[in-house]
């Protein structure tokens, strides 16, 4: 954490950013000299657990446990009672992704071997396949490995034919609204997003609450997820499936933006929620300002919950709706993976624990124990999922994800493109075809490697 | 980084002579005459000067491995191909790509504008408050060392944390300065949701911040005034203003300027508090050339691009700076002449 503050300000500085830059692209790897370090990672030793005591070190950040601690101790000790002659050791790591980034690229693309294995965001594998900075491991796992997850969720990982991560925990948003709201004006739970609106400022004219619906439309990620699986809804995608062509300014793109846009508009979402990422959306849910909430499976916990909301006891939970006329039912697939770096000496040990956290082992420990979604087939269909009774575990299977256009090496830019035009329009600062005429030259740009 | 980058051959450097025909030029032409030395010239200035680099080489060498080595490579990266691999960066490819990419870029003139804008407008309200400050400072009979105290908290604090404070303040649900502006108007605005306000919200906690900055610089340079040329002034006829501009202001050059270059630096490199107020928006309004290249290099991994960003950044700074030395000495040199004139 020190260190990535410390290069971002070192960033910051006009002087100083030539300095942070190489930093960045400075030191060449400290690894192994010899053949390894020009050839690639060795994969040989990668594919075998090694016998004699290793140690690994795992850079992760918190996973959250059911009962609200950390998950992270639980799962090194159940991975050593298989194996017991691999200590893992923990790096707490950053739970925001960019400066999570940050400071592993700087690390890693400088060649270090710690941390052997590092936890990351699964919108990032194309970007550090491309930058070499993450083993790949078709060859080390089989072929119907990959077949037991969700589709999405591998092919999220997979750049070129190449699978680069071992899926952690999936998450998945969900449409969460005030049921005695609902019950009080007999409305039924929105079966579209139009009805949703109408429904929202028909409580809204009554009085019953400031807000019809929150969302996340900050100039960031969260809104990158929002308009993507909006897209989906509306029948659309941001890029073509090969992932080199832009199709976000076609009529699924105009359709989910122009929502958007006539939500503000409207006054059903507040203008604010051009600032808001998913803590604001959540408050204004929680303190019961908001009929309709937009948010991950995590929302259910905390809104629910008595201690940290006014509306427990209120809510409900429900797979995404889509447009009118569309089949809806989409939602951004977010979640955290484990990456194991090329240049670690352990490489074997490293594989092996990644390994374990997603077979299934590690993930019905998640299944069990976790207030995160297990990505498996086993897990995700186990009675602790399937029978739980927070509808944002119990309901899982029904959501269809809709990855990100994660594919590009340059997903960082491919994403601003789509989130800071979105926000143009939601801020009212631009019309949408505007904003998507400008989000298609800045995609463009961003799939060439060139959009700042 | 490769042992020897292919890059740096005197081919590239005389404009792209095949290898061989140049191995052979140099060949022809036989090995390099080096320097020779200097005959004699034993003389105790020169054992001296050699003593003394002698004992300032190791902190030199330090400052090079710290500075000039990561500036110069940064330039080198900014005009040649950039690629993280596994066997460390790959440098390769002298090349403008980076740069034509960047100017090209309508983010970039964007960044531009907005950060030259925003460094001109902060820097000189930032200088009249303090220079109003000072003034009133220095007028103090007591209290000054307190309310000096005072007014540096602002300064003293870390500029992530007096920025996480801002947003609070300017939070669009329960921020108080949202509230303040719902007392008067009929729809408050969203402050950091909106371009204007962001950039007018970001731009008055730069000044509340480093006004006291400027204040302790001008005030500095106050004091140092000798109280005859006030005397001076006053006997003959002077007022308050004329006295201001003909003496106190070129009185105040020397600390003036270097309040204005500190200042510009810093503003011109902002950073901080776009990365903890807007994250560059909304939209891109609030996009500095830093928070660009941070995001070419940190987000994006697009080193040769951020290099560019970076460098270019800095060169302009250099420039803006140099320049504004060169206008603001003849400003206030012919001020001063004037004054002189005036009191002849």
């Amino acid at each position: 954490m020190t260190m990535s503050r410390r290069t971002l300000l070192a960033a910051g500085g006009a002087g100083a950013a030539g300095a942070a830059a190489a930093a960045l692209a400075g030191c060449g790897p400290a690894g192994p000299a010899g053949t390894a370090a020009r050839t690639g990672p060795d994969l040989a030793a990668a594919a075998v657990v090694p016998k004699r005591p290793t140690t690994v070190r795992w850079w992760a950040a918190r996973v959250a446990r059911k009962d609200g601690g950390d998950l992270r101790p639980l799962l090194i000790r159940e991975f050593n009672k298989k194996y017991p002659h691999i200590t893992v050791r923990m790096i707490g790591a950053p739970a925001q992704t960019d400066t999570a980034r940050a400071a592993l690229a700087t690390q890693i693309a400088s060649g270090s071997p710690s941390p052997d294995v590092f936890m990351g965001d699964s919108v990032w594998p194309a970007q550090f396949a491309y930058n070499e900075m993450a083993l790949p491991l078709r060859s080390l796992v089989g072929e119907d490995y990959w077949g037991r997850y969700p589709g999405p969720h591998v092919d999220a990982l997979s750049y070129e034919d190449e699978v680069y991560a071992f899926p952690l925990y999936q998450d998945q948003p969900y449409l969460f609204y005030r049921k005695d709201l609902l019950r009080k004006h007999g409305l039924p739970v929105p079966r579209h997003w139009e009805e949703l609106a109408d429904s929202a400022a028909e409580v809204q004219r009554a009085g019953d609450a400031d807000y019809g619906f929150v969302w996340q439309g900050s100039v960031y990620e969260g809104l990158t997820c929002n308009v993507t699986e909006l897209v989906a809804d509306a029948g659309g995608s941001i890029l073509t499936e090969d992932g080199a062509g832009v199709t976000f300014d076609g009529p699924a793109g105009e359709r989910a933006l122009t929502y958007l846009r006539d939500l503000v508009a409207r006054g059903i979402t507040p203008g604010s929620v051009t600032t808001f990422i998913e803590q604001d959306s959540l408050d204004a849910f929680t303190s019961g300002r908001s009929i309709f909430l937009r948010n991950w499976s995590y929302a259910w916990g905390v809104a629910n919950n008595p201690d940290s909301s006014a509306v427990a006891g209120k809510i409900g939970c429900v797979v995404r709706p889509g447009f009118e006329g569309e089949e809806g039912g989409w939602g951004c697939l977010g979640g955290w993976c484990n990456f194991v770096n090329p240049h670690s000496r352990n490489l074997g040990a490293a594989v092996a624990f990644a390994r374990f956290l997603s077979d299934e082992e590690g993930q019905m420990v998640l299944a069990r124990e976790a207030a995160v979604l297990p990505p498996l087939d086993e897990a995700l269909g186990s009675r602790f999922v399937r029978g739980s009774d927070n509808p944002a575990f119990s309901e899982a299977h029904r959501v269809r994800l809709v990855a990100r256009p994660v594919h590009s090496p340059h997903y960082p830019a491919v994403s601003k493109a789509v989130y800071t035009r979105a926000n143009q329009v939601i801020s009212g600062g631009s019309s949408v075809r505007t904003a998507l005429a400008s989000a298609r030259r800045d995609l463009q740009a961003a799939l060439k490697g060139e959009a700042l | 980084m490769r042992a020897t980058p292919d890059f740096v051959t005197d081919a590239h450097r005389k404009g792209g002579v095949h290898p061989t025909a140049r191995s052979a030029k140099r060949s022809g032409k036989g090995p390099r005459r080096a320097p020779e030395p200097r005959p004699g010239g034993k003389s105790i200035r020169d054992r001296q000067a050699r003593t003394g680099w002698l004992y300032t080489t190791p902190a030199l060498l330090v400052v090079a491995a710290v500075t000039i080595f990561p500036v110069v490579y940064s330039v080198v990266m900014s005009f040649t191909k950039v690629r993280l691999t596994h066997a460390g960066t790959q440098v390769t490819d002298w090349t403008t790509a980076n740069y034509t990419t960047m100017l090209g870029s309508s983010a970039w003139r964007e960044a531009l504008l907005f950060t030259v804008g925003y460094t001109l407008v902060t820097v000189a309200v930032e200088l009249a408050l303090g220079t109003a400050v000072a003034v009133l400072l220095e007028r103090l009979e007591a209290g000054r060392g307190w309310l000096l105290a005072l007014l540096l908290i602002p300064w003293s604090l870390i500029t992530v944390v007096s920025a996480q404070l801002w947003d609070y303040l300017y939070d669009a649900t329960y921020g108080a300065v949202t509230w303040l502006f719902g007392l008067v108007l009929a729809e408050p605005p969203v402050i950091l949701g909106t371009p204007v306000p962001a950039i007018t919200g970001m731009a008055a906690a730069d000044i509340w911040k480093t006004t006291p900055f400027v204040a302790v610089i001008v005030l500095a340079g106050l004091v140092r005034i000798p109280r005859e040329q006030y005397e001076a002034a006053e006997m003959d006829g002077a007022n308050a203003w004329t006295t201001f501009r003909r003496i106190v202001l070129p009185a105040l050059r020397p600390v003036v300027a270097v309040a204005v270059l500190f200042r510009v630096l810093q503003a011109f490199g902002i950073f901080d508090l776009p990365f903890v107020l807007t994250q560059g928006g909304p939209g891109t309004a609030t996009q500095s050339l830093a928070i660009l290249g941070y995001r070419a290099l940190f987000q994006d991994l697009n080193i040769g691009l951020g290099a560019a960003i970076a460098t270019s950044t800095g060169l302009l700074v250099v420039l803006g700076c140099l320049l504004f030395l060169r206008v603001f000495r003849s400003q206030v040199d012919s001020a001063a002449e004037a004054g002189e004139g005036g009191a002849a």
